[in-house]
């Protein structure tokens, strides 16, 4: 799979929109960028722009749909929506995700006991 | 998968949906900006730095921007769309480079194809029949296999019948009758009376060629039995064309010479067996061979047989000799001219066919090197012009990448513009030789745009687009010295040096191809003009044939004589008389020996071709009695059987003797005198020497289906023919004369494929010197620009313009003269392999030397007399200030 392959960084920010999508519901592109800030994972991105090419990128996907509405300040704003096809890619990259995490705690766990004299 | 499938689809439509992207982008993130502002001024900032702070933190608006541009869209496409832009602007830019470079494209691509696929429609693919390679052409022929005459080659319906039901090797062993196309019919009924073609075929054999018919149904066992009732299948534009396309025609009956016969099916459109066995012959109907109405009538089938799978040729061929031995013993009395030779049914119909078209592939071949040579010259001048161009570029910032890409994007628009035209031109050439009704190729009506051929020939000429346009001005990019090139103009550089001699050697190849064509074409065009002088043994021009179909019932000879009284009394006719086999289109023989008085023993059979005519034909085809008698009307049936006989047979008889008032037999009938002899007749055509003929006289023998009246007159086709429908009215209001020809388009139609040969060869060589000239044009052109400096000088310094002309002039010989020494070899070298189809003419032909080197040395004068003149013209100030 093609998007297995692209690059790390992408991967994870990706899968941190999607997860923010699915426990906040709709949002538009600020309030992703926030939500990602309060969960301190800002360290993942560059600025918040980069956000809207995940964006931009799952909607092609359609992994995400877009849809223009009011916001909380009633302005015009696109607010982002997870679909099934998203919560499901959601699923299957959080496992390999874990997966990935554990094999790779386990290696730093073992380097950490010096094995070599 | 199908989420990458998406995100494919929605970037290709990203790419043209920008600007309303753009716009949807910008206000998001406005509205961005304005959330991040809102809440750093919640946040107790001052609203310049809540701003501020917001543009810091979404990052900067340009590059976030540019991001979401790539990542929605597809950069790379749209750089390419980008860089096709700026090629076509250079196009238009250079039109000059663009108009000639895109015509020498499209005309090497454009012929390439057509012979491409041409060789690849008769030569290479497998005849159109269903399991092809499996099909034998199964042949008879005398023990020493000299004669190709039809009657020669064709077999006897036992020896068909024979090997059919005692072969081991063959699934299946079909037939035609070769001469039942000869033959002519009166259709009539719905509309006018019509001369019409048809073939006898064996009922199977449709079926084992995988033809099916387009309606109705194909011919079946109880077709092909004694008395069946008369059924044929008609052919598609017979349908169309009187029919009107009406496909309740299946089942009805038509009015075929007088008889009811039951249309039972249909052909397709493509007819592959027509287009195979009779190119250039309008079949009109097929009947069903009827084994026991033919049997014991001579030779009169040719056969095709089906090998069992995974046989190869040498089996069946012994296997089937086995088999005649077989059925010799059966019939101990069968002649010995009774064999069965087998060879692949591709061979049969294509092998003569193979030299000439393997000749013409060279032939394209070289057009293609030419033309890429060509190309790649002008590409070459054209880069080392540009270097200052892509020096700039490369000053202002563009990578080294970027422009080798631009370069081969420019590649690409110039091989795909050209591929474009040079399909176009193909599909015209194409269409243009699939519908020469009159050429007689196998399979050539069925000939199509080839698309590997196309491509293959498109991918050799952009391999050669590349690597002599793209690549090195790729590595003078790459090699640029910035300052260097900037300044100068680059002449003496080592790069421009070496460059000087690919081009050079480039044209010197041009001019040695083109050298090799000329001679090529010249030794085919003399063999042709050869051809048409020789001496048929008869007068084509002013001759007209007309097909008289004998009335059914009564004396066919006194029905003809009153034809010919007729015709005769017409203004304008000169002579007219009747034969049952006129020249180039009928072939039949029969047997013959001299009955020597002194000893009866001696039958020295031989066969001959047979002639029956009436008294004046030989008047009328201007074919000169040696010696003895025309026949006359006295000669008539119960009067002492006579026969004309011609040079060649008489000279097998008797050597130089007198052969008048000798008696001979044909087919072992009662014996005839030799009353005269005539001049020999170049029956199939030119290219074929004249062979054994005989005529006999019609009102002594009426063995024959249909007459042909020639009538040698000054008439046009059309003035005669309303002239003889008046005259004939009153003996025979239904005569069709729908088959009035002259004899010269007969006799055209057997040169007709070496006239196409010999026209493509021509054209071949004409655009090969075209080039050449085109290339050492461009050369010395270049070469001139080059030294405008030079030549500015040594003008000031008082050259004159003549000197300075001839040391241009000069320069450009030595090429010529290069590529003309290498070509002349080449030629004297491949001419050999051309000797068998030349006629008359030795390869090494000497005036043909002489003039393609004077051919292409006028035209190497002419292509560097343009830039000599020039050059002489310079003005020492204004070269000096140049550049």
């Amino acid at each position: 799979m093609p998007q297995e392959k692209l690059d790390f960084l992408q991967g994870t920010l990706d899968l941190l929109v999607l997860q923010t999508l699915v426990t906040m519901g709709p949002r538009h592109g600020y309030g992703i960028a926030r939500r990602i800030e309060q969960v301190g994972a800002d360290a993942l991105i560059l600025n918040q722009g980069t956000i809207y090419a995940a964006l931009v990128r799952l909607q092609q996907g359609k992994l995400i749909k877009a849809e223009w509405g009011r916001s909380e300040n009633n302005r015009k704003a696109k607010f982002y929506e997870i679909t099934a096809r998203g919560r499901k890619r959601l699923v299957t990259e959080a496992e390999n995700w874990q997966r990935v995490a554990g094999v790779v705690h386990r290696i730093l766990e073992a380097d950490n006991t010096p094995s070599f004299p | 998968m199908s989420a990458w499938l998406d995100r494919l689809l929605a970037r290709w439509r990203a790419v043209f949906a920008k600007p309303a992207l753009d716009a949807e982008f910008d206000a998001e993130l406005a509205h961005h900006l304005e959330m991040q502002t809102a809440d750093n001024l919640k946040a107790g900032m001052i609203p310049e730095e809540a701003r501020r702070e917001a543009r810091i933190a979404l990052g900067g608006t340009e590059q976030i921007r540019e991001l979401h541009r790539e990542t929605r869209g597809l950069p790379c496409f749209e750089q390419f769309w980008r860089d096709l832009g700026y090629a076509a602007r250079a196009g238009r830019r250079e039109r000059g480079f663009t108009v000639v470079a895109l015509l020498i494209l499209a005309v090497g691509i454009g012929l390439n194809t057509t012979v491409f696929s041409l060789v690849n429609t008769v030569l290479l693919r497998p005849i159109p029949f269903a399991h092809a390679d499996r099909l034998v052409w199964i042949f008879n022929g005398d023990p020493t296999g000299s004669s190709h005459s039809l009657s020669a080659i064709a077999s006897e319906v036992n020896t068909w019948e024979g090997l059919n039901e005692t072969n081991r090797t063959l699934e299946q062993i079909e037939a035609y009758d070769p001469f039942s196309v000869r033959q002519t019919y009166r259709l009539t009924g719905a509309g006018d009376p019509e001369t019409i073609v048809s073939v006898d075929v064996s009922h199977g054999l449709f079926g084992m060629l995988g033809v099916s018919p387009f309606a109705g149904r194909l011919f079946l066992p109880e077709d092909g039995v004694k008395n069946a009732p008369g059924r044929v299948i008609i052919t598609h534009q017979l349908w169309q064309r009187r029919y009107g396309s009406d496909l309740r025609l299946v089942g009805k009956t038509i009015q075929i010479n007088g008889e009811a016969v039951e249309v039972i099916g249909i052909l397709p459109s493509a007819d592959p067996f027509t287009s195979v066995f009779f190119p250039a012959v309008r079949v009109d109907v097929y009947v069903a061979i009827r084994n026991d109405q033919i049997r014991g009538r001579g030779n009169t089938v040719t056969l095709i047989g089906r090998g069992k799978p995974g046989l190869t040729i040498e089996s069946i061929r012994a296997d089937l000799r086995l088999a005649l031995a077989r059925i010799k013993k059966q019939y101990p009395k069968r002649d010995q001219y009774c064999s069965a030779n087998v060879v692949a049914l591709h061979d049969w119909v294509a092998g003569s066919l193979e030299r000439p078209l393997f000749l013409l592939w060279i032939a394209a071949g070289f057009v293609l090197a030419i033309v890429s040579f060509n190309l790649g010259g002008l590409l070459l001048v054209r880069g080392a012009l540009r270097r200052k161009e892509l020096a700039l570029r490369c000053a202002l910032g563009a990578g080294r990448n970027r422009i080798a890409r631009q370069l081969l994007t420019e590649c690409f628009a110039l091989v795909a513009t050209g591929s474009i035209l040079g399909g176009v031109m193909a599909w015209g050439f194409i269409h243009f030789l699939a519908t020469r009704s009159s050429v007689e190729i196998p399979l050539l009506q069925s000939l199509r745009l080839d698309g590997m051929a196309l491509g293959f020939t498109v991918l050799v000429t952009a391999l050669s687009v590349v690597s002599c346009g793209a690549l090195p001005a790729w590595k003078m990019a790459r090699d640029i010295d910035l300052q260097h090139s900037l300044k100068d103009d680059g002449r003496g550089s080592s790069g421009g040096r070496h460059q000087s001699r690919t081009r050079s050697v480039l044209v010197i190849a041009e001019v040695a191809l083109a050298c090799v064509l000329t001679i090529s074409a010249g030794l085919m065009v003399r063999s042709f003009f050869k051809l048409l002088k020789v001496d048929l043994g008869f007068q084509p021009a002013g001759l007209i044939a007309v097909r008289i179909d004998p009335t059914l019932g009564g004396s066919q000879a006194n029905f003809l004589e009153n034809v010919l009284d007729r015709v005769r009394a017409l203004p304008g006719v000169e002579h007219a008389a009747l034969t049952d086999c006129i020249p180039v289109e009928r072939d039949r023989s029969w047997g013959i020996y001299p009955i020597n008085q002194a000893d009866s023993k001696d039958q020295r059979w031989t066969g001959a071709h047979i002639r029956l005519v009436s008294p004046g034909l030989f008047a009328a085809m201007g074919t000169t009695l040696i010696a003895g008698r025309d026949f006359n009307l006295s000669d008539k049936s119960d009067s002492p059987p006579v026969i004309v006989i011609n040079q060649s047979l008489a000279h097998e008889f008797w050597g130089d003797a007198d052969p008048r008032d000798r008696m001979v037999s044909v087919n072992g009938n009662t014996p005839c005198r030799v009353i005269g002899v005539a001049a020999n007749v170049c029956h199939d055509g030119p290219e074929v020497p004249a062979d054994n003929e005989m005529y006999l006289s019609l009102h002594q023998v009426e063995d024959a289906g249909s007459w042909d009246m020639m009538v040698r007159t000054n008439l046009p086709v059309a003035t005669l023919t309303k002239g003889l429908r008046d005259a004939l009215r009153e003996i025979d209001p239904t005569l069709p004369l729908s088959k009035v020809r002259p004899m010269q388009s007969l006799v055209d139609r057997t040169l007709s494929s070496r006239r196409l040969l010999v026209w493509l060869i021509g054209g071949f060589a004409a655009i090969a010197v075209g080039l050449a000239g085109i290339g050492l044009y461009g050369v010395i052109s270049y070469m001139v620009t080059q030294q405008t400096k030079e030549i500015g000088i040594r003008m000031a310094l008082g050259a004159e313009a003549s000197v300075v002309r001839r040391q241009i002039i000069r320069q450009t010989m030595k090429l010529a003269l290069g590529g003309l020494a290498l070509g002349l070899g080449v030629a004297f070298i491949a001419g050999r392999g051309m000797q068998s189809l030349l006629y008359g003419v030795a390869s090494d032909d000497p005036i043909i030397y002489v003039a393609a080197a004077s051919t292409l040395l006028i035209c190497a004068l002419a292509a560097g007399y343009i830039p000599a003149r020039r050059a002489s013209r310079v003005d020492p100030l204004i070269a000096l200030r140049a550049d």
